[in-house]
C-alpha cells in the first residue's frame, strides 16, 4: 500500500502555489495598512485607559432630556423641509444629467466624456466641502443646506440611474430610430418608463440620505437640527444632545419604514 | 401616394373604443408634490433672496479658486499649499483605510449572527436590531459622543468612528450575501461529518468572499468621503484643513485643497474600482447586483 | 418607390452583409424576402431606412436619396418608412396608445412628447392605426399585459401612425405560433392592399412566402439569387435559395 503511494505521488500534480500577482497584492496591502496606522498613530489602548474620562459623558447621555426634542420642533420641520427641496431638485436635475451619462441616451462621443467627468468631479466632493463652500457664497443657514445637498443629489442620482440607463432593453429605441424620432422624444419614450422603478426608488433612498445627513449639514452651518446639535455639543448640554440623537435614530427608522412602503407601492 | 386614406375608417365595423382613463389622480398626485415642495421651500426658512448673489458674487470666488490652481505649484507659498492638501488628503485616505479595515473584520462575526441559514431566530433578531441601530446613527454622532472624549481630538477618534459606522452595512450586507449562498455544498459539507466550525469556513465563507472584499473596497471609497465630514469636528484628516481655510476664506488655498480631494479620490475610486471588478470576475455574481446591493451603504 | 443600385454593405469586421444588390421595388407591392439565418435578409431591410450604411452603390426611397443622407434628411426620411420587428420593440411599461402615437413623434414638438400632452388628433390618429388592425379596446391597457400576437399588431399600429410609404418587416411573425402568425401575415397584407403601402417583409418560412408574396426575392450570402412571382418559387427554387432540398422544418407546421 505505502509502495504503491511512493510511486504514484510522481503522477500526482504538485499543490499550485499562489499567483505572483496574488502575493503582490497582499503584500502591498500589508504594507500599506502598516504605513498608514504608523501615520495615523493607531492604537486602542486609550478605549481603556480614558475610559473613565469617556464614562462620565457617556452617563449624561445615557440621561437623555427628552423634553428637550420637542422644544426644537421647528429645527426638525427645518430638516425634513430641507431635505424635501433638496431631494425635488436633485433628482431632477440628475435625471437630465443621467441621460447625458450614458452612451444609451447622448450620442455624441465627446459630450458623454465630459459629462462623465464632470460627473465624477462632483461625486468626488464630499458633502462637508459643499456646506462650507455655500456657507461661504450664501452665508449660514438653511439655504447653504439646501444647495450643498443638491450637489451631493445630483452626483448620486446621476450615476445610479446613467447604470440603469445603460442596462435597458434596446429594441424600443431601435424603433424609436426607426421612426425617425429626435433625441428627446426617444429618450423621453423609449428609456423613461423603462428606469421609473428604478429611478423611484433611487429617489426615496436619495431622501434617506438627506434626512441622514442632516446632523453634518448643520455642524457645518447649513441649517436644520444639525445646528441644534452643534450649539448643544458646545455648550456641553450632552444630555441634550442625546435625545436629539435618539429621535433621528427614530426618524430615520421611520423614513426607511415610509419608503420602504412607497417602494412596494409604486415600484 | 395613396396614404392619405388612413385616417379614414377603416371598412370593417371597428370594436367600440374604450374611454380614455382619467387623468385627474395622476395630476393631483402632481399638484400635491409640487405643493408639498412648494411648502417645504416655505418652512425650511431658507432665505432665497441670497440664491441671486450666488450669481452676482460667486462667481468671483470662484475666480478667485480658479487662481490658486493655475499658479505654478512649485514657487512659494503655493508648494505648501499643494504639500500641505495632499498630506491631509492622505490622512484622510489612512484613516478610511484602517477604519473599513476594522470595521470589516468586526462585521464577520455579526454577518453570521444575522443570517438566517446560519444562526438561529433569536439571536439573528437581535444581531440585526444591533446593525440596524449602527446604520442608523451618522459617523459623525459616534465621534462626537465617544470617541473624543476618549481617544481626544485627531485622526484616531475619526478612525475608530468610521469602524464603528462600517459594521453596521457591513454586518448587513454580509448577512444578506450568506443567505443567498447556494446551500448545495454545505449540505456535501455537513453530510461528511464536519465540525460547524469548518461547514462556515469552507461551505458558507468561501462562497461569499469575493462579494464581501467588493463590499469592504466599496465602503472604503465612501468612508474616504466621510472621513472629511469628521475633519471638520477636529477628528483629523483633510475636513479640519478645510473648514479652517473656510472660516479664513483663503480663496486660492480652498480652490488648491479642493483640487486635490478631487485627483485623490477619483485615483484611489479607479483603483478601488479596478480591484473590485477583478474579484468579482471571479465569483458567479454580476457587477451589476453589487451595485445594486451596495445602494444601501 | 425603393430603388438599390450595385448596393453593398461591408460591415465594420469585413463581413459583406450585401454583395451588390439591385433592386427595384414598384410602389404598393408586397414583397417576401426569404433566406437562410445570415443570408443578408435583415441587411437588406436596415440598409433601406438607414439603419446600416451602405458601403456603395446608391440608394433611394420614392426619390430621395438615403446614401448620403444628412442625419435630418434621415430622420425625415425614415418618419416615412414604417418598421416592424421579431421582437415587436414596444415599450412594455406603457399604455398601447403611448406606443402608438411613439410612432408619429417625428412631427410632435420636444415639449409636448416630454409632457405627453397629445392634442385630439394625435389620439385620434391612434384609435384609427388600432382600428386597422383590430385591437382598439386595448388602448388604454398597459403593452406588457398583451399577447405576442397583440404585441405585434400593435407594433404595426404604431408603425401605421408614421403615416408610411413604404413598410419593412423583419421576421415579424418568427416569434408566434402558427395561427396567430398567419393573423398578423394577413393584418400585413391587408394593410398593404387597403392603404397601397409597398410592403417588405423577411421570412423564415418559405409556404408563408408563396402564399403572401406578390413578389418573393431570395438571398444567399449576400446577394439575391431568386426574384419571381409566389408561384415561381417552387422546389427548384428553393434549393437555389437554400442550398438543399426542402424539409418539413421549412414550413410553418400545422397547416401543409
Ligand atoms: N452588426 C453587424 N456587424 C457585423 N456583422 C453583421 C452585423 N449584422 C449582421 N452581420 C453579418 O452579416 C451577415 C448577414 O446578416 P443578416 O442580415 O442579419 O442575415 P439574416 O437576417 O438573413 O439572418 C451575417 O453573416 C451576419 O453575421
Ligand atoms: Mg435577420
Amino acid at each position: 500500500m505505502s509502495a504503491t503511494a511512493t510511486d504514484a505521488s510522481a503522477l500526482r500534480p504538485r499543490k499550485p502555489g499562489p499567483s505572483g500577482v496574488l502575493i503582490a497584492g497582499l503584500a502591498a496591502v500589508a504594507a500599506f495598512t502598516v504605513w498608514a496606522a504608523i501615520q495615523i498613530e493607531f492604537t486602542l489602548a486609550p478605549l481603556i485607559t480614558n475610559f473613565t474620562n469617556g464614562w462620565e459623558i457617556i452617563q449624561e447621555f445615557l440621561t437623555p432630556n427628552w423634553s428637550f426634542i420637542f422644544r426644537v420642533w421647528e429645527a426638525w420641520v427645518e430638516t425634513v423641509a430641507i431635505a424635501i427641496v433638496a431631494t425635488f431638485v436633485g433628482v431632477l436635475v440628475g435625471l437630465i444629467f443621467a441621460t447625458m451619462a450614458s452612451r444609451v441616451t447622448n450620442r455624441s462621443n465627446w459630450f458623454y466624456r465630459v459629462v462623465k467627468v464632470a460627473l465624477s468631479m462632483v461625486r468626488s466632493l464630499p458633502d462637508i466641502a459643499y456646506v462650507l463652500i455655500f456657507v461661504a457664497l450664501v452665508g449660514v443657514g438653511s439655504l447653504a443646506g439646501i444647495l450643498a445637498l443638491i450637489m451631493f443629489n445630483i452626483g448620486i442620482a446621476a450615476k445610479l440611474t446613467a447604470e440603469t440607463i445603460d442596462a435597458v432593453d434596446q429594441g424600443p429605441l431601435e424603433a424609436a430610430d426607426a421612426s425617425g424620432s429626435g433625441t428627446i422624444s426617444r429618450t423621453r419614450w423609449a428609456v423613461l418608463p423603462q428606469i421609473m422603478p428604478n429611478y423611484l426608488s433611487y429617489c426615496l433612498y436619495i431622501f434617506e440620505l438627506n434626512i441622514r445627513a442632516s446632523v453634518v449639514i448643520g455642524v457645518a452651518g447649513g441649517g436644520g437640527i444639525g445646528s441644534v446639535i452643534d450649539v448643544q455639543f458646545s455648550r456641553f448640554e450632552y444630555a441634550n444632545v442625546s435625545a436629539i440623537v435618539v429621535a433621528i435614530f427614530v426618524v430615520v427608522m421611520a423614513i426607511d419604514q415610509l419608503s420602504q412602503y412607497l417602494r412596494r407601492r409604486f415600484v | 401616394m395613396s396614404t392619405a386614406n388612413l385616417t379614414q375608417r377603416p371598412d370593417v365595423t371597428p370594436a367600440k373604443r374604450p374611454t380614455e382613463p382619467s387623468k385627474t389622480r395622476s395630476t393631483l398626485v402632481w399638484l400635491g408634490l409640487l405643493a408639498l415642495v412648494g411648502v417645504s421651500a416655505w418652512l425650511s426658512g431658507a432665505r432665497w433672496s441670497e440664491l441671486g448673489s450666488l450669481f452676482t458674487e460667486g462667481w468671483r470666488y470662484f475666480l478667485l479658486m480658479g487662481q490658486g490652481l493655475v499658479h505654478n505649484p512649485f514657487s512659494e507659498p503655493y508648494s505648501e499649499y499643494w504639500t500641505l492638501a495632499f498630506d491631509k488628503m492622505m490622512e484622510s485616505v489612512y484613516m478610511a483605510w484602517i477604519g473599513t479595515l476594522m470595521g470589516a473584520l468586526i462585521s464577520i462575526p455579526f454577518g453570521f449572527l444575522a443570517a438566517r441559514n446560519v444562526s438561529g431566530r433569536v439571536t439573528v433578531q437581535v444581531s440585526r436590531a444591533f446593525l440596524n441601530l449602527i446604520r442608523a446613527v451618522p459617523e459623525l454622532v459616534f465621534a462626537i459622543v465617544i470617541m473624543l472624549p476618549i481617544l481626544g481630538f485627531g485622526p484616531l477618534a475619526g478612525t475608530v468612528a468610521l469602524g464603528v459606522g462600517a459594521v453596521g452595512t457591513l454586518g448587513k450586507l454580509t448577512a444578506e450575501a450568506l443567505e443567498g449562498i447556494d446551500m448545495g455544498p454545505v449540505e456535501a459539507v455537513r453530510a461528511s461529518g464536519a465540525s460547524k466550525v469548518s461547514v462556515l469556513r469552507w461551505a458558507f465563507w468561501s462562497q461569499v468572499l469575493p462579494e464581501v472584499l467588493a463590499f469592504w473596497l466599496y465602503r472604503f471609497e465612501i468612508n474616504i468621503r466621510a472621513s472629511a465630514v469628521l475633519g471638520v469636528i477636529g477628528a483629523g484628516g483633510i475636513g479640519s484643513l478645510l473648514s479652517q481655510l473656510f472660516s479664513k476664506r483663503e480663496w486660492e488655498q480652498i480652490g488648491i485643497t479642493l483640487a486635490v480631494i478631487v485627483i485623490v479620490t477619483v485615483l484611489v475610486d479607479m483603483i478601488s474600482g479596478a480591484v473590485r471588478h477583478r474579484i468579482i470576475a471571479g465569483s458567479a455574481k454580476s457587477e451589476r447586483r453589487i451595485q445594486e446591493e451596495t445602494v444601501a451603504l | 418607390m425603393i430603388e438599390l443600385s450595385n448596393v453593398t454593405v461591408r460591415y465594420p469586421n469585413g463581413v459583406v452583409g450585401l454583395d451588390d444588390v439591385s433592386l427595384s421595388i414598384p410602389d404598393g407591392q408586397f414583397v417576401v424576402v426569404v433566406g437562410l439565418s445570415g443570408a443578408g435578409k435583415s441587411t437588406l431591410i436596415r440598409t433601406i431606412n438607414g439603419l446600416v450604411p451602405a458601403t456603395s452603390g446608391t440608394l433611394s426611397v420614392d426619390g430621395s436619396e438615403v446614401t448620403g443622407a444628412s442625419k435630418k434628411q434621415l430622420r425625415a426620411i425614415r418618419s416615412r418608412i414604417g418598421m416592424i420587428f421579431q421582437s415587436f420593440n414596444l415599450v412594455k411599461r406603457t399604455t398601447v396608445m403611448n406606443n402608438v402615437i411613439m410612432g408619429a413623434l417625428h412631427d410632435v414638438p420636444w415639449y409636448r412628447s416630454v409632457l405627453g400632452l397629445w392634442t385630439a388628433q394625435e389620439k385620434e390618429l391612434g384609435y384609427t392605426c388600432l382600428e386597422r388592425v383590430g385591437i382598439v379596446e386595448k388602448a388604454w391597457t398597459r403593452a406588457s399585459q398583451l399577447s405576442g400576437g397583440q404585441q405585434q399588431r400593435v407594433a404595426i399600429a404604431r408603425a401605421l401612425a408614421q403615416n408610411p410609404t413604404v413598410m419593412l418587416a423583419d421576421e415579424p411573425v418568427a416569434s408566434l405560433d402558427p395561427p396567430t402568425a398567419q393573423m398578423v401575415m394577413k393584418d400585413l397584407q391587408r394593410i398593404n392592399r387597403e392603404l397601397g403601402i409597398t410592403t417588405v417583409v423577411n421570412l423564415h418560412f418559405l409556404d408563408l412566402a408563396r402564399a403572401y408574396g406578390e413578389r418573393v426575392i431570395g438571398m444567399r450570402d449576400g446577394k439575391v439569387v431568386f426574384d419571381g412571382t409566389g408561384a415561381d418559387a417552387d422546389d427548384a427554387a428553393f434549393e437555389r435559395i437554400y442550398g438543399r432540398s426542402l424539409t418539413a422544418d421549412d414550413v410553418l407546421p400545422g397547416r401543409s
